[in-house]
C-alpha cells in the first residue's frame, strides 16, 4: 500500500471540477475532486450512479465534448496536464500512456472488424512496428489476457466471443502499448459472477506482472475490496472519503461510506465487519446544500453541515482523508441485528404453481436450441423460490414460459390446479391477473410517455373495471413508499429505484398471487437495491404473495428466498431450502457460484484458475447425454460425466443435488476457501 | 443526472419558445421565418391583395413585372401577384390536410401491421410496396382517372390523392418504429395483461412513435405543395380560375418568353414554401433525433 503523498505519483488529479450543459446553463457534476495514484497502485473510485465517477474517469483521458465544460483543475500525468494538452499531443498520450477499458465490451468493440485487427489499429497508431511484428504482439497480448494466442482467435469477430472474452479483448487493447496508467470504467458490470471473478483475477494478475497503475471505477464496493489498494468514495460530485481498502470496510469514517457498506447485501451475515445502517433516502440534485452534499440524508447532520463546505482533510492515519466535520464525534454504530427470516409463509397451503417436465426450445431444425430441459418446479402459496444461474442457464426462459411469452415444447404448467395455456392470449383474464411480471430494467418496462398515474391505474381499470382513481393510485404509491405527488410525473423524472418501485406498484395493482421478479435489482445502485429488497420482503410478509425471484446475485437470494434452485444450461443441478443450498454439500457449480461472489476483505489468491474451469469452446459446443456441467467442472470424473446422466441425490429434506459424486465428496467445506486452495 | 427536471415544466411558454429558438440550428431558424411569412400571407392575403384573384384588366395584359404588378399580368390582364397571394391558403390547406390524412391512415396501418406481425404484416407490407413502386405522379393520375370525371376539380379529391400517395410511405416508417417499440418491456407488460392490439397501439406504441411520425409528417408536408402544384400544372387539379400556384404556372407557361415574371413569380412562391418547409423539417428531425445524453450511462 502506498500512502497518498507518494513523492512521484503516476497520476494526479487536482481540484477537478466539471459541468454538464443542461438547458440554457451548466450543472456542476464533479466538484473539486483531488486524488493521486501511486505507481503500481490500484485506486478504486466508488459511488452510486450519477455521483460523477465516470466523468472523472473520462477527464483523466482528456475527454472533451461540447456538452461538458471543465471548470477547473488539472490532471497531471507524465509531468504534463492532460486537460491542457493540444489535440495532437493528447492523441499520443491516449492509448499509449493512459489506456481505457470501457464498461460494455459489446458496444465498445467494432462488430465489423476482426478483434485482432482492432488491437492492431492501436499498435499501428502508436508504434513504428512492421505488420508482422505487430501481429506477433497481438498474439502475445492474447496470451497475456488468457485468450488462445492463435491467428484463429485473432481472426474472430466480436459476436463470435462471449462477453468475458470480449472484455479480455478490450483489456488486451488497453494494454497493447504498455500504458503506465489504465482507467477501467465498470469493466465487469455486465458480466456473470463467474466471469466477473475471472476478469478481476486477470486484472490482479496483470497488475502483479506488469506493475501498472489503475483507476478502477465501479459501484460495487465488495468488488473493489478484491482488487483495489485504496478507495475514493464519491458522493454528488465530491470526494467524501479516501482510505486504504481495509480501513474502508473495518472503520469507515464518512457517514455516507458507512451507509454504503451497510447497504451491501452480504453472503455471510455473521461476518465480523461492523454492520452499519443502510442508506436512507435518495440523492436529489436539485436540493443540494451549500455545504456537505450528504447532509440531507445524514442522520448525524447539524445545521452547520449543510452550511459549511467540508474539504477532504487528512485524518492522521496514513493515506486516509475524509470530508466530514463531525467524523471524530460520530460514534461507531450499533451493529444492526440481521433479520434474515421474517416469519412469513405461516399457514402456507397448497401448491400455487407447478411445472412438470417442462421443455422449452427456440428455433427449429439445425438451429434448434434447447434452453430448458425437463424442469420440474413447484411454488407453494406465499413461498419465494429463487432461480439462480449465469446468463444462458434458462432462468429467464422459465419465467417467460410461466408468463406465457414462450410456449413450452413439452410438459405442463398449472396454476392453482388449472392448466395454463402456452400462449398468454389463450389464458383467462383471471389467470393473467394472478401472475404478474416485474422486469429487470424499469426504464424499458415503464412507458416513457405515460404518467405514473396512468401506469398504475391501468391494471385496476383493466382487470377490475375500476375508473382511474387518484386516491387508489396514491395508496398504491404509498405501499411502495413513494410520494403520492409522483402520480403526475413521467418515468424520466424518477430515479431508477423509484421507477422500479412504480413497476412493482403496477404489478401489485393487479392483486397477483404470484409475482415474478426477473433480476429486478440488478439495474439498481446498492443503496437502492437494499431498499427495494426491503420493500419486497415487507410486501411478501404483508400480503402473502408467492414470488419467483430470478437473480444471479447470491447475496440477494440469500436474503429473500425460501427455496433456491440452481440452474445450469437449462437443467436443475441443485435444489433445496435456502440454508441447505448455501451450506455443504454443494453441487460443484453451486460452489463455484458461491465462491465467485466477492466477499469484502477476503481477497483471493492471484491465480486465474478458479474451481470453475471456464472453457468457452466447451461451453458452446452441443453437449452429450451426460452432466450439463461436464467440461467446466473442476472435479469432473473422466469418461463418466460426459457420457452418463448424473443421478439425483437427496441430501436432506427437499434438498437434492444432481451429480455423480457421492454427497460426502461434495461436502468438503470449501465455501470460502483459504487463499492457497484456489491457486491449485 | 436527473434528466428533464420539473424546472423545465414550470417555466412559461414564451421563455421556452425563446430557448427553443436559441437552440435551433440556423437553417431551422431561416425555415421558420420563411414559413411564418407564408402563413401570414396565406391567412391575411385575401384582405390586402391589390386586386381580386379573377379580376380581369387589372393592368395591361402581358405588361411584365413592374411596381404595380410585381409578377406581371397574364393574357387576361389579371394581376399574377394578387393571384399568388390569394392562392397561398389554398395550396397550404390542400397540402397540409392531404398530408395529415395520409399521416393518420399511414400511422394506423403501419403501427397495426408492425405490432400484429405474422402473415398480416407480410400481406400489408407487400401491398404497401406495390403502391410505393408506382411513381407518385402516375399513382395520383391513376387515382384521379379511377374517380371519374364527376370528381374532377374537386378539392376533396386532391386531398384524398395526396393522402393516398403519402399513406403507404408513412405506413412503412410507422411500421418500422412499431416493430422496434413492440420489443420493449412496457409493451410486453401490456400484452401479458391481455390488452387488445388497438389498446396497445394507442397507449404504448403511438405515444412513443410521435417523434418519428412528426418528422415524417413534416417531411411529406414539405413536398406536398409540389404534388398539388404538379397536379394543377397537368390540369388534374383544381379548375380555373382558382388561383392555385401550379395552375397559374400551367396557364402562363406559354408566356415564359413574353412575360417570364408570370411564371417565375408563382414558381418562386412554391419554391420558397418547399425550401422553408424542408429547412424546418430538417431542423425538427435533428432535434427529435438528438438522443445522445452525455454523462448518462
Amino acid at each position: 500500500m502506498t500512502p497518498t503523498g507518494a513523492p512521484d505519483p503516476a497520476l494526479q488529479v487536482e481540484g477537478l471540477s466539471v459541468s454538464y450543459r443542461k438547458g440554457a446553463g451548466f450543472v456542476r457534476v464533479v466538484d473539486d475532486v483531488s486524488f493521486a495514484v501511486a505507481r503500481g497502485e490500484v485506486f478504486g473510485l466508488v459511488g452510486e450512479s450519477g455521483c460523477g465517477k465516470s466523468t472523472v474517469a473520462l477527464q483523466i483521458l482528456g475527454y472533451r465534448s461540447p456538452l461538458m465544460r471543465t471548470d477547473a483543475g488539472r490532471v497531471v500525468f507524465g509531468g504534463a496536464d492532460v486537460l491542457a494538452l493540444p489535440r495532437a499531443a493528447l492523441d499520443r498520450v491516449r492509448g499509449a500512456g493512459i489506456a481505457f477499458v470501457p464498461q460494455n465490451p459489446t458496444t465498445a468493440l467494432n462488430p465489423g472488424i476482426r478483434v485482432g485487427a482492432q488491437i492492431d489499429e492501436i499498435l499501428a497508431a502508436h508504434t513504428e512496428a512492421a505488420p508482422a511484428a505487430r501481429m506477433e504482439r497481438v498474439r502475445a497480448l492474447f496470451d497475456l489476457v488468457g485468450l488462445p494466442a492463435t491467428d484463429a482467435a485473432a481472426a474472430k469477430y466480436p459476436h463470435q466471443m462471449s462477453g468475458g472474452q470480449q472484455q479480455r479483448v478490450c483489456i488486451a487493447m488497453a494494454l497493447a502499448c504498455d500504458p503506465a496508467f489504465v482507467v477501467l470504467d465498470e469493466p465487469t458490470t455486465g458480466l456473470d459472477v463467474t466471469t466477473q471473478r475471472q476478469i478481476v483475477d486477470l486484472l490482479g494478475d496483470l497488475r502483479a506482472r506488469l506493475g501498472m497503475s489503475m483507476l478502477y471505477v465501479t459501484h460495487d464496493l465488495g468488488l473493489l475490496s478484491q482488487i483495489a489498494d485504496r478507495v475514493g468514495v464519491m458522493y454528488a460530485g465530491r470526494m467524501v472519503e479516501v482510505a486504504p481498502v481495509a480501513d474502508i470496510f473495518t472503520a469507515p469514517a464518512h457517514p455516507y461510506t458507512r451507509g454504503l457498506i451497510g447497504s451491501l447485501p452480504r453472503l455471510d451475515p455473521d461476518t465480523a465487519a461492523p454492520a452499519a445502517r443502510p442508506l436512507r433516502g435518495l440523492l436529489r440534485r436539485q436540493d443540494l446544500p451549500e455545504g456537505c452534499p450528504f447532509a440531507p440524508r445524514c442522520e448525524h447532520a447539524e445545521p452547520a453541515c449543510a452550511r459549511d463546505r467540508q474539504p477532504l482533510e487528512p485524518t492522521g492515519t496514513p493515506g486516509r482523508s475524509v470530508a466530514c466535520r463531525r467524523w471524530r464525534e460520530i460514534a461507531p454504530e450499533i451493529p444492526s441485528s440481521e433479520v434474515i427470516d421474517p416469519a412469513h409463509g405461516a399457514g402456507r397451503s397448497g401448491q400455487l404453481l407447478v411445472l412438470e417436465g417442462v421443455r422449452i426450445a427456440y428455433g427449429t431444425g439445425r438451429r434448434r436450441f434447447e434452453a430448458v430441459r425437463a424442469i420440474d418446479l413447484a411454488i407453494a402459496e406465499g413461498e419465494t423460490l429463487a432461480l439462480v444461474g449465469e446468463s444462458g442457464s434458462g432462468k429467464s426462459t422459465i419465467a417467460r414460459a410461466i408468463a406465457g411469452l414462450v410456449a413450452p415444447e413439452a410438459g405442463r404448467i398449472t396454476l392453482a390446479g388449472a392448466p395454463l395455456a402456452g400462449d398468454v392470449a389463450d389464458r383467462t383474464t383471471d389467470q393473467r391477473r394472478r401472475i404478474q411480471y416485474v422486469f429487470q430494467n424499469p426504464d424499458a418496462s415503464l412507458n416513457p410517455r405515460a404518467r405514473i398515474l396512468e401506469a398504475i391505474a391501468r391494471p385496476a381499470a383493466f382487470f377490475f373495471g375500476r375508473r382511474p382513481d387518484a386516491s387508489a393510485v396514491a395508496r398504491a404509491l404509498d405501499d411502495v413508499r413513494l410520494d403520492p405527488g409522483y402520480a403526475a410525473r413521467f418515468p424520466d423524472e424518477l430515479s431508477g429505484g423509484e421507477r422500479q418501485r412504480v413497476a412493482i406498484a403496477r404489478a401489485l395493482a393487479a392483486e397477483p398471487a404470484l409475482l415474478m421478479c426477473d433480476e429486478v435489482l440488478s439495474a439498481l445502485d446498492v443503496s437502492v437495491q437494499a431498499s427495494v429488497l426491503e420493500l419486497l420482503r415487507r410486501l411478501r410478509a404483508e400480503r402473502g404473495i408467492a414470488m419467483l425471484f430470478i437473480s444471479h446475485d447470491l447475496a440477494v437470494v440469500r436474503m429473500l428466498a425460501d427455496r433456491v434452485m440452481v440452474l445450469f444450461r437449462g437443467e436443475v443441478v441443485e435444489t433445496g431450502p435456502r440454508e441447505a443450498v448455501f451450506a455443504p454439500p454443494f453441487h460443484p457449480y453451486s460452489r463455484s457460484l458461491i465462491e465467485a461472489v466477492p466477499v469484502p476483505l477476503r481477497r483471493r489468491a492471484g491465480g486465474a484458475a478458479g474451481p470453475d474451469r471456464l472453457r468457452p469452446d466447451v461451453a458452446e459446443a452441443p453437449r452429450g447425454p451426460g452432466c450439463a456441467y461436464a467440461g467446466r467442472c473442476a472435479v469432473e470424473i473422466a469418461g463418466l460425466c460426459v457420457g452418463t446422466p448424473p443421478p439425483l441425490r437427496t441430501a436432506g429434506p427437499g434438498h437434492a443435488i444432481r451429480c455423480h459424486h457421492m454427497l460426502d465428496d461434495l461436502s468438503g467445506a470449501r465455501a470460502h476457501p483459504p487463499a492457497g486452495n484456489t491457486a491449485q | 443526472m436527473p434528466p428533464s427536471s420539473n424546472a423545465d415544466r414550470r417555466v412559461g411558454l414564451l421563455p421556452r419558445l425563446a430557448l427553443f429558438w436559441r437552440q435551433a440550428p440556423l437553417g431551422m431558424q431561416i425555415g421558420i421565418v420563411i414559413l411564418a411569412v407564408h402563413l401570414v400571407v396565406a391567412a391575411t392575403g385575401p384582405f390586402w391583395a391589390p386586386y381580386g384573384y379573377s379580376q380581369m384588366r387589372a393592368g395591361m395584359p402581358l405588361s411584365g413585372a413592374s411596381w404595380a404588378h410585381p409578377f406581371g399580368t397574364d393574357q387576361l390582364g389579371r394581376d399574377i401577384f394578387s393571384r399568388v397571394v390569394h392562392g397561398g391558403h389554398i395550396v397550404l390547406a390542400l397540402a397540409l390536410s392531404g398530408t395529415l390524412l395520409g399521416l393518420a391512415a399511414g400511422a394506423v396501418i403501419g403501427l397495426w401491421s408492425g405490432y400484429v406481425g405474422g402473415w398480416i404484416d407480410e400481406v400489408v407490407q407487400r401491398l404497401i410496396e406495390a403502391l410505393i413502386s408506382i411513381p407518385f405522379l402516375v399513382l395520383a393520375l391513376m387515382a384521379i382517372a379511377t374517380a371519374g370525371p364527376q370528381w374532377s376539380g374537386n378539392p376533396v379529391l386532391i386531398v384524398l390523392v395526396v393522402a393516398l400517395v403519402y399513406a403507404p410511405r408513412i405506413a412503412r416508417m410507422a411500421r418500422a418504429s412499431a416493430v422496434e417499440i413492440a420489443t420493449r418491456d412496457h409493451v410486453t407488460v401490456a400484452r401479458l395483461r391481455g390488452e387488445g392490439a388497438f389498446s396497445v397501439m394507442r397507449r404504448e406504441l403511438l405515444p412513443n412513435a410521435t417523434g418519428v411520425l412528426l418528422v415524417e409528417f413534416a417531411l411529406r408536408a414539405g413536398y406536398a405543395p409540389v404534388l398539388v402544384g404538379s397536379l394543377g400544372f397537368l390540369g388534374f387539379g383544381l379548375r380555373p380560375p382558382t388561383p392555385e400556384w401550379g395552375l397559374i404556372i400551367s396557364e402562363n407557361r406559354a408566356l415564359l418568353i413574353v412575360s417570364p415574371a408570370t411564371v417565375i413569380g408563382p414558381g418562386l412562391a412554391l419554391a420558397s414554401l418547399v425550401v422553408g418547409l424542408n429547412l424546418f423539417t430538417e431542423g425538427l428531425a435533428r432535434i427529435l433525433g438528438r438522443t445522445v445524453r452525455l454523462g448518462a450511462q
